[in-house]
């Protein structure tokens, strides 16, 4: 339909209209607007400014600081900029005392990040930048800035600390806004609130140049602010924290934790001993941190929610409202004969009063701790009915807690006695065992102070945890937090209740020494025989109602003796102490 | 080989070959002495010789042959674009199969083989008008969506191209071309009464010069008018980060952290290069990082940097030469199925190049589309160059059906 003169006009004159119009665009922009853009470029007048927010801090209660943010001097240093590799890894380690191998990690690592500065030192002396700083001048590859460093204020086990992005995490984060330098939270609440604390990067176009003149290349948005983190409030107090860590005895390891049985706030979270979070910001020599990942007393361990342990006669109330639940046993049930133990098959199992407690009901067999009953109400369960009943009161699995890494615990089952001891094993005996939370069971001190405190609640279980609010202009944080009907009856729970109270407040209770006049605590001794030593782990577990002001704990003493002796006067001190705050 | 068109072919390996350079260019940097070079520049020179072997076997083998291959060609490219789809992303977009050894960008094949498929059905004698528009539709719909859902606007914005290209010089009455293309500009005008009002009238006034009927006339108004009601209705319901999205993609400088942010980078670059440029591996925007895709998408900007105006008009002038040639050859093509696959390719070789040199130096948006035969890229570079072979194949066959 079209001739071949049409054809050549459709196909050849588009292309020749649009080509000369892009050699005009180029003419303008190579030779009429050349000199604008020639200087832009020499003098880098345009380019996009990462403006890094504020990183939100962590409160107690009563909004005494517990994290905050010091100013910290920082060294960088340009790859691209160096003159002479080993000239400034001398001065480096020379001036700042830096392992010489660590500088020239660094600047290999980096070797193609030509034109960014990348940290190398933090949290540098003042005294010691202001003499360096005079050299500066033969080293153009390094620059100093002044910024914000962690402060921890006390030791703990609970707010983790920040530290260097790796690798891997940056090319995972690098669209998040990180950057090669940032540092972020590596574990506890530094982890579990990274994006709450860190906050949104901003960004500001600098397109002024030399004179300031405004180079119009856009005409606007050329501002966006950075959000600043959130600060945290936590449920915990500083106060019993720090009272805490002064009683506890000096050359002991353990845990306390006292928590608000009614919402779940932690209100003390102590771990012993315990190590200062400001070590990760402080140029720690590799032979410091040596000496404490190999120090025999693990300070590095969070005993609260990484440590487990056979949690003895603290269990006890458990097995006691499962015989309760099953209609086993009710209030004035008395079964064997306590004679200083009990045949169960082919073993003789002691109880820890030789002299024999004779036949008990269940509610002074917790408060005698009578070990026998236990082991003949174990023979009437199975262990999958134990097993089942432990988990369905929220012991051996986790809590929940706004923390990392929190450890599950164990609980036995035929299985694993089978691929553990083989097929002939006698469950019978590892019952008998398991029913005094002695044997393989482990549970986190936690998990024992969240089941005393859903005792005082009625039988309702809350998940613990730290965080209390964060309120920012923006928004608003809180969170869902999990609650549980513990499996237990009224009227079966009144029993437990009861016991409880006869073990601090009756003559002869083994927590006799946790009783205060006011306001009553209940409570429950555990002394775990374990492999770790020759002594008993102390447990005191337990509850007090005040109005307003109710409390669960768990005191927890690592080979520290009998919890009757050790662990409930410490907890009579701390719950004393916490009453007169 | 008798009719082989040697001059395109040579135009093509210069290009190619120039391609090189910069890729090499691009991809190193330069720090006092020390100059780092990614190895992309040996990958592409791979690429070029089994694109040329390629383009030679493709002379070898009659056209009967590969008509045969066409529909199975464009079925498989669907299911490659379908495909794609289930890849994992790369910079936010489904558009590499990606096999481990080497990626493969689905939309590629489909460029090819539709403007193949929509050539060979459009070639039979005495369609009507309506079956044209059915077969172009039909067969273009599906490509078309499939690429939009990676996304990928500007390879769908390069096949609508080339599809219309197509219909430009096929039997299809060019008043359907208006029809096709003139709610687009009531869309643009539709923001202002007093354009629509000027746009419509002139619409109106070329209708009546092609002599048609006022019947025919009416319904290209009325559906004019139907865009310009509808449209700001579709704006104003549209939220907000889309209206930005739309804004920015039609003038970048509407995101200065985004798009707008490279797009000045690049004018920086080519604007400093000045006359003469700065020399080979000189180029300081591209030292600096400033622009991310340098050796693909804004290669064009380390071109005009290093190289100046000069360079960035022999370039242009060598691209120009070569679209020419291939025009010039094309016209002579007796086969309709030629002409038409051979335009289509045609158009799509010159969109591409004109939308990323448009993009380099900020007068266009940014689509994504690289610089054929100079930008980095295997599968882009094949399938070009397999595009310049069949149209190669076209003028060489031309004498046997003479």
């Amino acid at each position: 339909m079209y001739n071949r003169k049409t054809l050549k006009k459709i196909l050849q004159y588009p292309i020749f209209i649009i080509f000369i119009m892009l050699m005009i665009s180029i003419f303008n922009l190579q030779i009429i607007e050349h000199d604008k853009y020639r200087i832009t470029a020499e003098n880098n007048f345009l380019r996009i400014k990462t403006i890094y927010p504020v990183r939100g801090e962590i409160y107690d209660r009563n909004y005494q600081p517990i994290v905050t943010n010091k100013p910290s001097y920082n060294i960088y240093i340009s790859p691209g900029k160096i003159i002479d590799r080993e000239k400034v890894t001398d001065f480096l380690s020379k001036t700042f005392a830096l392992p010489r191998d660590e500088i020239q990690k660094v600047i290999y690592e980096n070797r193609f990040r030509l034109f960014q500065e990348i940290l190398i030192l933090q949290n540098v002396n003042y005294d010691k930048l202001v003499k360096a700083a005079e050299k500066f001048n033969y080293f153009p590859s390094l620059s100093y800035k002044a910024e914000a460093v962690r402060k921890y204020h006390y030791e703990n086990h609970f707010t983790g600390h920040l530290g260097r992005i790796n690798t891997h995490e940056y090319d995972k984060l690098r669209e998040n806004g990180y950057s090669i330098n940032s540092f972020l939270g590596k574990n506890g609440l530094e982890k579990k609130y990274e994006t709450l604390l860190r906050g949104e990067n901003g960004y500001e176009i600098i397109q002024v140049d030399a004179s300031g003149k405004n180079l119009q290349f856009f005409k606007n948005n050329l501002e966006k602010k950075a959000t600043n983190g959130a600060d945290l409030i936590l449920a915990i107090d500083n106060r019993l924290q720090e009272q805490i860590s002064k009683i506890f005895p000096k050359d002991r390891k353990g845990a306390v934790v006292l928590m608000n049985p009614r919402n779940g706030a932690v209100l003390a979270y102590v771990s012993k001993p315990d190590f200062d979070q400001n070590i990760f910001s402080s140029n720690i020599s590799n032979q410091e941190w040596n000496a404490l990942i190999n120090d025999p007393d693990n300070p590095l361990l969070d005993r609260v929610i990484h440590g487990t342990y056979p949690p003895g006669s603290v269990y006890k109330p458990i097995i006691a409202s499962l015989g309760l639940e099953k209609k086993i046993i009710d209030a004035r049930t008395k079964l064997a004969n306590c004679t200083g133990g009990l045949q169960v098959g082919n073993r003789f199992f002691k109880c820890w009063w030789e002299q024999g407690h004779g036949r008990l009901n269940v509610i002074d067999a917790i408060k005698y701790s009578c070990d026998v009953f236990f082991y003949d109400l174990s023979t009437k369960l199975t262990l999958d009915e134990i097993k089942v009943h432990t988990r369905q009161n929220m012991m051996t699995i986790k809590t929940g807690i706004d923390l990392t890494g929190e450890r599950t615990g164990f609980f036995p089952d035929k299985k694993w006695y089978v691929d553990n001891y083989g097929k002939y094993i006698s469950i019978e005996g590892q019952k008998v065992n398991l029913a005094i939370g002695q044997g393989e069971i482990l549970v986190t001190p936690l998990q024992i102070c969240a089941y005393y405190a859903a005792l005082c609640n009625d039988g309702l279980w809350v998940e613990p945890h730290l965080f209390a609010r964060s309120i920012t202009e923006k928004r608003t944080t809180r969170f869902i937090q999990t609650k549980k009907k513990l499996p237990i009856s009224a009227e079966n729970f009144a029993i437990i209740e009861n016991s409880l109270f006869k073990v601090v407040n009756e003559a002869y209770g083994t927590g006799g020494a946790a009783r205060i006049s006011e306001p009553t605590v209940y409570g429950k001794t555990g002394s775990a025989e374990n492999h770790m030593g020759t002594e008993t782990h102390a447990w005191f577990a337990g509850f007090m109602r005040e109005k307003d002001s109710d409390l669960a704990f768990v005191v927890f003493l690592e080979n520290a003796g009998h919890g009757g002796s050790v662990a409930a006067p410490l907890a009579r001190k701390i719950i004393r102490f916490y009453l007169s705050l | 080989m008798k009719n082989f068109d040697w001059i395109i072919f040579f135009l093509l390996l210069l290009l190619m070959f120039s391609g090189v350079f910069f890729i090499y260019s691009a991809s190193s940097t330069k720090v006092g002495n020390v100059i780092t070079t990614e190895n992309y520049y040996l990958k592409q020179i791979l690429w070029i010789i089994i694109s040329i072997i390629m383009l030679f076997i493709l002379q070898k083998i009659p056209y009967n042959i590969i008509d045969i291959f066409i529909v199975p060609l464009y079925i498989f490219s669907l299911i490659l674009l379908v495909l794609a789809l289930f890849f994992p992303q790369v910079k936010g977009s489904h558009r590499w199969i990606q096999l481990g050894f080497m990626n493969f960008q689905a939309s590629e094949l489909a460029k090819l083989s539709l403007i193949l498929i929509i050539a060979k059905f459009l070639s039979k004698s005495r369609l009507s008008e309506i079956a044209i528009l059915r077969t172009v539709i039909l067969f273009s719909l599906g490509p078309i969506i499939l690429i939009l859902m990676e996304p990928d606007l500007g390879t769908a914005l390069t096949i609508i191209f080339s599809v219309f290209a197509i219909l430009a010089v096929s039997d299809l009455p060019f008043f359907y071309l208006i029809l096709f293309i003139s709610p687009l500009f009531s869309i643009i005008t539709s923001f202002s009464l007093l354009l629509y009002g000027i746009y419509i009238v002139a619409l109106i006034l070329i209708l009546l010069r092609i002599n048609l009927s006022k019947v025919v006339i009416g319904f290209t108004v009325v559906i004019n008018s139907f865009f310009f009601f509808i449209t700001p209705i579709i704006w104003n319901n549209l939220k907000t980060y889309q209206q930005e999205r739309i804004l920015s993609f039609i003038n970048p400088m509407h995101s200065p952290f985004g798009s707008g942010y490279q797009i000045i980078q690049s004018k920086i670059a080519i604007g400093s290069g000045g006359l003469l440029g700065k020399g080979f591996l000189s180029g300081t925007q591209k030292n600096l990082n400033f622009l991310p895709e340098h050796h693909t998408d804004f290669i064009f900007s380390v071109i005009g940097e290093e190289f100046g105006f000069l360079g960035c008009m022999f370039l242009l002038l060598f691209l120009f030469l070569f679209l020419f040639r291939i025009s010039n050859r094309i016209l002579s093509l007796n086969r309709k199925v030629f002409r038409y696959a051979a335009v289509g390719m045609l158009a799509y070789l010159s969109f591409q190049i004109v939308v990323n040199v448009g993009m380099n130096i900020g007068i266009m948006p940014t689509t994504g589309i690289p610089l054929p035969f100079i930008s980095y890229g295997g599968s882009n570079l094949l399938i070009n160059v397999l595009a310049v072979g069949l149209i190669l194949k076209f003028i060489n066959e031309k004498s046997i059906f003479l």
